[in-house]
């Protein structure tokens, strides 16, 4: 890459930011308005100054960054368990091909279903407490990892196993150096999904189940009326959100895709 | 010296439910050192005859023999030039010609100094760090190739591995494989449904008929090397080789609209 091309790419990098503060300007500002028509009361709909006053308060009393580190801690340590159990899963419907085709026959079913509906059901199970959560989180998100390390696989062009095969490689090397690199692109995209599945599941479960963290802190907003620390809480979710994915799991899978030039002929 | 013997390799495959009878007893004795070309109208099993040598598809019956050992799997000792090169796309140039001889278990320093020899003589030492997108058609199948004989196979397949180039590369191409054969003396059967290509690179050239497939015939072109398209003097084995095919392919669009 020359300088210019970087160059080129620093100044749509700045313009992009630009355009991002501008339209959280006027969401801010429209807000403000819609503040001051005085349509809702003060309790339903505060200010963002109020809500920027609502931050303050539950960043000092370590009621939030507690939150995060609970909850990302929590979702952290399930998604582990999803991919380790999920790609073993998915390797076994490889391995074992009639199991692997009518397991994938359920996978709509399976990749539709609603994380918060695992709820009442971990609640009935293990309990209101810390297991019960990341049991949603790991239902919620295991089958996509699943399913992904079957279909990538699957669908990985044969003539690279051929080739792979015929240059002597087989058993776990063929694993190692051919299978796993040639569905990695999509492999990727399968944990993106799985990690968003595993978000939406783990603060639903985290409001309705009442523990700890930082859905917890939007259910406790709600029960003291105080919107400020909801829509704080929100924010805080939205930002937590967009930064994973834009500077984690997008960064990793636009490396993958320039190496191996998926993003050349565009 | 019989380096590879095929004897009597017969093989249905399945098409649309009907089992189909693609090879129907094929024969074939290559010599060390021989290049030989199977030629063939598309879809007479001239392909899954190279797969059954490579031991990537296995015959209903008949035998392979390498060295006079039967084989069935498929082997470093064999490799082959797939015709869309099959290159990784997650390796870099060199660590694609590099795969075969890290799984062969070779040490990282050997491995780079034979990878770099045939690097050298495909001319790609330039591109070493490249990766493959970066690279056109034909800088792609030298690679292949560069790949394939990184492995210092006892022969080399290569099925139609020109077809997708444009005929300026190809026409460079066929020189150079004649060079590299001359210099490396390696065992080659070469797959193509391209007449001119058969007659500039085979010893001898073996017609394949339509499905299903046995041999037909068989040409032996004592000529000069290195022999260039343009060359007339090859255009009396061209025409002799297009009579065979003729009512070959006839007989496939025939074939074809039942």
């Amino acid at each position: 890459m020359n300088e210019k091309v970087i160059s080129e790419k620093n100044s749509q990098g700045l313009h992009d930011a630009a355009n991002a503060a501008l339209l959280l300007a006027i969401f801010v500002g429209v807000w403000q308005v819609v503040f001051m028509l005085g349509i809702w009361p003060q309790i339903s709909l505060p200010s963002p100054v109020m809500v920027a006053e609502s931050f303050v308060k539950i960043i000092s009393n370590f009621s939030l960054p507690e939150g995060i580190g609970i909850t990302l801690g929590r979702l952290v340590s399930a998604f582990a368990i999803s991919i380790v159990l999920g790609t073993l899963i998915g390797l076994a419907m490889i391995r074992f091909r009639g199991f692997g085709k009518t397991l994938n026959s359920f996978s709509a079913g399976l990749l539709s279903f609603p994380s918060i509906a695992w709820v009442p059901f971990s609640i009935l199970l293990i309990g209101f407490n810390e297991f019960g959560i990341l049991f949603v989180v790991i239902m919620s998100s295991i089958f996509s990892v699943m399913i992904s390390t079957y279909s990538s696989i699957r669908n990985i062009p044969p003539i690279y196993l051929d080739a792979a095969k015929n240059m002597g490689a087989k058993g776990f090397a063929l694993f190692r150096y051919v299978t796993l690199p040639a569905a990695t692109p999509s492999l990727i995209i399968g944990l993106r999904q799985g990690w968003s599945f595993a978000w939406h599941a783990i603060i639903g479960a985290e409001i309705l189940m009442s523990i700890v963290g930082l859905g917890h802190i939007l259910s406790v907003g709600r029960e003291f009326l105080d919107m400020g620390e909801v829509i704080a809480s929100m924010i805080t979710i939205f930002a937590i959100g967009l930064i994973v994915d834009r500077f984690l799991l997008n960064k990793i899978e636009e490396k993958i895709r320039r190496k191996w030039g998926l993003d050349h002929h565009r | 010296m019989t380096k590879l013997q095929a004897k009597n390799i017969v093989k249905h495959f399945d098409h649309n439910g009907n089992s189909v009878l693609a090879l129907d007893g094929i024969t074939l004795d290559v010599q060390e050192g021989d290049f030989v070309c199977i030629v063939g109208p598309s879809g007479c099993g001239k392909s899954t005859f190279l797969n059954i040598v490579a031991g990537l598809e296995k015959p209903d019956s008949g035998d392979v023999l390498l060295n006079g050992n039967s084989i069935s799997t498929p082997g470093p000792d064999r490799t082959m030039v797939f015709q869309e090169g099959a290159l990784f796309p997650w390796l870099k140039v060199i660590d694609n010609v590099e795969f075969g001889l890290k799984m062969a278990g070779i040490p990282k320093d050997e491995r780079r100094q034979i990878s770099q020899r045939y690097l050298d003589m495909m001319q790609l030492t330039k591109f070493a760090d490249s990766y493959t997108y970066q690279l056109s058609t034909g800088m792609k199948q030298r690679v292949a190739i560069a790949r394939a004989l990184a492995m210092d196979p006892e022969i080399l397949l290569m099925d139609e591995p020109f077809a997708a180039l444009d005929s300026q590369t190809r026409d460079l191409l066929l020189v150079e494989l004649q060079l590299i054969w001359e210099r490396t003396k390696k065992t080659i059967i070469f797959v193509t449904h391209n007449i001119s290509e058969s007659v500039i690179l085979g010893n001898r050239v073996v017609v394949f008929k339509n499905r299903p497939s046995k041999i037909k015939k068989e040409i032996v072109i004592d000529y000069r090397r290195p022999r260039l398209m343009e060359d007339e003097n090859l255009q009396k084995y061209y025409h002799q080789i297009v009579e065979e095919l003729k009512s070959e392919v006839i007989a496939q669009i025939k074939d074809e609209n039942q």
